[in-house]
């Protein structure tokens, strides 16, 4: 993937830089938001990483800007605000995602990694394929290898998800924020009962495990 | 030039006012008194004459002009206090009390006139008064002029105006000398609730203004003053405290990091030993250190605010069931009991994202202190004082009863909870999002002891009615 890092902390942008680039992807730097503008303007990027208070151009200016040229390139704002207005304020300007500083590198290539499927999957789909699992979006039903499996509502949307960004590993706070809608860190494992509780039912009787636990990162669920 | 202090103030300035507009309604007043009296004088007058008129036009008509000739010698006789002139054809005077007609032009229509009379008073002085006269033709072509004497209405109206400006006076002096008692009364009521707000400018957070009794809006008005001063005062306490906690909440684990990196890092320069393992143990420390930061930021934020943002109306007991199906599985799989109770048809005004971290939190300590085999309940009903209540109840170990007040302060643990995972900063963080949505956290024994279980606790988190 062709990510886009825009971020005036030199040193972070480095580390995110190598981090991307071991993982497989390759990166372009810009210093400030200026810089970040021509970038985003010259290049062609399937994800962007945006620092929000920036000298010149501020991350949320320069998303404004390249949304009202008309580019659709998903972004992730990266910020050390982290209230809810603040956020609300981000996504308002045009960012696809955001993440608050400080963050794991696990968090942000997870969710670098989602929002470039989202991109490839903007269509609007009824049926989810993975592997031997289907989930049927206006039936709500899911079967694996044919055989139904019966859901709770909440655990057809957290496979939901896990389908949508099957390969790729999703941390539990991206479950709480997508599938729940909580912007907080709870302090008890909430997150891994409801998995343990979705894997025993889409992988107990199979012979093989699809829904992966990714040490450090979180979840994912294999095709 | 400065104005004294008293015309300055608002009391004063609306005495002003309300005098301008009740000094207006006087004049209206007046000039309808005026028109009411001196124009019904004017008018039974008028009509008067007119019957007079008729009176004689109609003894012409039965008798002629003889009749009417004698009927003015007999009434002027009998001292009417008619005014009569009876001309003749050529317009001279044949009888009447005045010697000639006021009116100048002798044909046509009935002629009303105004005109003036001089009469002779007591004193023998001679003295003019104002009179009212109508003129008309009798069939014969002969002349009838019948006047009266006005003089004692116009007086009369006079005294009516004179009586009214006077009065107007006295409203004008005594609504002024209202005003200015009544602007002494409140500023000497301010005078009370200035003196703390300059004692609080100059850093004195104690003062307090004091409250009368009388429960008017001045009491109302220190009352909130003195909460508020409460509330700044806690605030400020709550920072000092802050500062101290944080240093010591923060301050330990970056010293263990501290301590950690610098072991690992002569351990790789001795040739010994691999780092991975000290490294790992580093990051899950940065992560402490990180969650303690963000928490504590949340709390001041909230509270520096003061108040929740973007606040919102909804059904307490949605969010309630939204937050226990994320819990309960949690909770099944410890082997506790959960239950739910959610009354209907609830509302409640508040930031939906820190009400749910905030019961988010309150479960997170329940499950985490009550052991297996032990039992949850979430509650949401409304009080009898129409406030919104959720309440946990659990049946761990409990608060003790003197600690309760220190809990929900910032960054406080228990003794015997030290080695629990979490900073501390739960509760604290509920009670300042219940106290930025105007309400409050209260902690109470749970269920009791049963057995090994108990006596446990019960947290409320009390939001005020939806305006």
């Amino acid at each position: 993937m062709r990510i886009l890092i825009v971020e005036d902390d030199l040193e972070a942008a480095e580390a995110m830089d190598r981090g991307l680039t071991e993982t497989g992807h390759t990166c372009t730097r810009a210093a400030d938001g200026e810089l970040g503008l021509t970038a985003a303007r010259d290049g062609e990027f399937d994800v962007m990483i945006v620092d929000r208070m920036m000298p010149k151009l501020d991350g949320v200016q320069l998303i404004e800007t390249i949304r009202r040229e008309g580019d659709q390139t998903p972004v992730l704002f990266l910020s050390a605000l982290g209230e809810v207005t603040d956020r609300v304020a981000g996504l308002q300007a045009g960012g696809d995602d955001y993440l608050v500083k400080p963050y794991a590198f696990a968090e942000l290539i997870a969710r670098v990694e989602a929002l470039a499927r989202r991109r490839e999957t903007g269509s609007v789909q009824t049926l989810l394929r993975v592997g031997e699992l289907e989930m049927d979006l206006i039936g709500r039903t899911v079967h694996r290898q044919g055989k139904e499996i019966d859901l709770q509502p909440r655990e057809f949307q957290l496979l939901e998800f896990m389908m949508r960004h099957a390969g790729q590993s999703v941390t539990r706070t991206m479950l709480l924020e997508k599938v729940w809608e909580y912007h907080f860190d709870p302090q008890t494992n909430v997150i891994d009962v409801h998995i343990s509780r979705l894997r025993s039912k889409i992988d107990k009787g199979f012979d093989r495990p699809m829904l992966q636990t990714v040490r450090g990162a979180g979840y994912r669920l294999d095709g | 030039m400065r104005l004294p202090r008293i015309f300055r103030t608002t009391p004063f300035r609306l005495t002003v006012l309300f005098l301008a507009l009740f000094g207006s309604a006087a004049m209206a007043l007046l000039a309808y008194i005026y028109v009411a009296t001196a124009g019904e004088a004017t008018r039974r007058t008028d009509q008067e004459i007119t019957r007079e008129m008729r009176s004689l036009v109609g003894a012409y008509d039965r008798a002629g002009i003889d009749a009417v000739n004698q009927s003015l010698i007999e009434r002027a006789a009998s001292e009417r206090p008619f005014l009569y002139l009876l001309m003749n054809r050529d317009r001279k005077r044949i009888s009447g009390s005045i010697e000639e007609s006021p009116v100048e032009k002798f044909t046509g229509p009935p002629t009303w006139t105004s005109f003036s009379v001089t009469d002779v008073d007591t004193q023998g002085r001679t003295v003019k008064h104002p009179a009212r006269g109508l003129q008309e033709q009798l069939a014969g072509g002969q002349i009838l002029f019948v006047g009266a004497d006005v003089g004692e209405d116009e007086a009369y109206v006079a005294k009516i105006i004179h009586a009214l400006q006077g009065a107007g006076a006295l409203v004008v002096v005594l609504g002024l000398s209202g005003g200015v008692l009544m602007s002494r009364n409140v500023s000497r009521s301010m005078a009370g609730l200035t003196e703390v707000v300059d004692a609080v400018r100059n850093g004195d957070l104690a003062a307090r203004a004091q409250v009368r009794g009388t429960r008017d809006e001045f009491d109302e008005l220190a009352l909130g003053l003195n909460e508020m001063l409460d509330r700044l005062e806690r605030s400020m306490a709550g920072h000092k405290h802050a500062g101290d906690a944080i240093a010591h909440d923060l301050r330990s684990p970056l010293t263990r990091l501290r301590a950690r990196l610098e072991t690992a890092s002569m351990d790789v320069d001795a040739g010994k030993g691999d780092p991975t393992k000290a490294l790992a143990q580093a990051l899950e420390d940065t992560d402490g250190v990180l969650k303690t930061f963000g928490a504590v930021l949340s709390i001041a934020r909230l509270q520096a605010a003061g108040a929740a943002p973007d606040p919102q109306l909804f059904d307490p007991a949605e969010l309630a069931a939204d937050i226990s199906e994320l819990y309960e599985p949690l909770c099944e799989d410890k082997g506790i009991d959960f239950a739910a109770e959610f009354s209907k048809d609830l509302q409640v005004r508040g930031n939906r994202e820190f009400l749910a971290q905030a019961l988010a939190n309150i479960l997170d300590n329940a499950v985490k202190y009550t052991p297996a085999g032990g039992a949850i309940m979430l509650r949401v009903r409304r009080r009898s004082s129409g406030e919104i209540e959720y309440s946990v109840t659990d049946t761990g170990p409990g608060v003790p009863d003197e600690d309760r007040e220190r809990v929900v302060q910032r960054f406080v643990r228990l003794e015997n909870s030290r080695n629990q995972p979490g900073a501390g900063l739960g509760l604290s963080l509920v009670a300042a999002v219940a106290e930025a949505h105007g309400g409050r956290l209260e902690l109470d024994e749970g269920p009791g002891k049963v057995g090994e279980m108990g006596p446990g606790l019960r947290v409320a988190l009390i939001l005020p009615r939806a305006a």
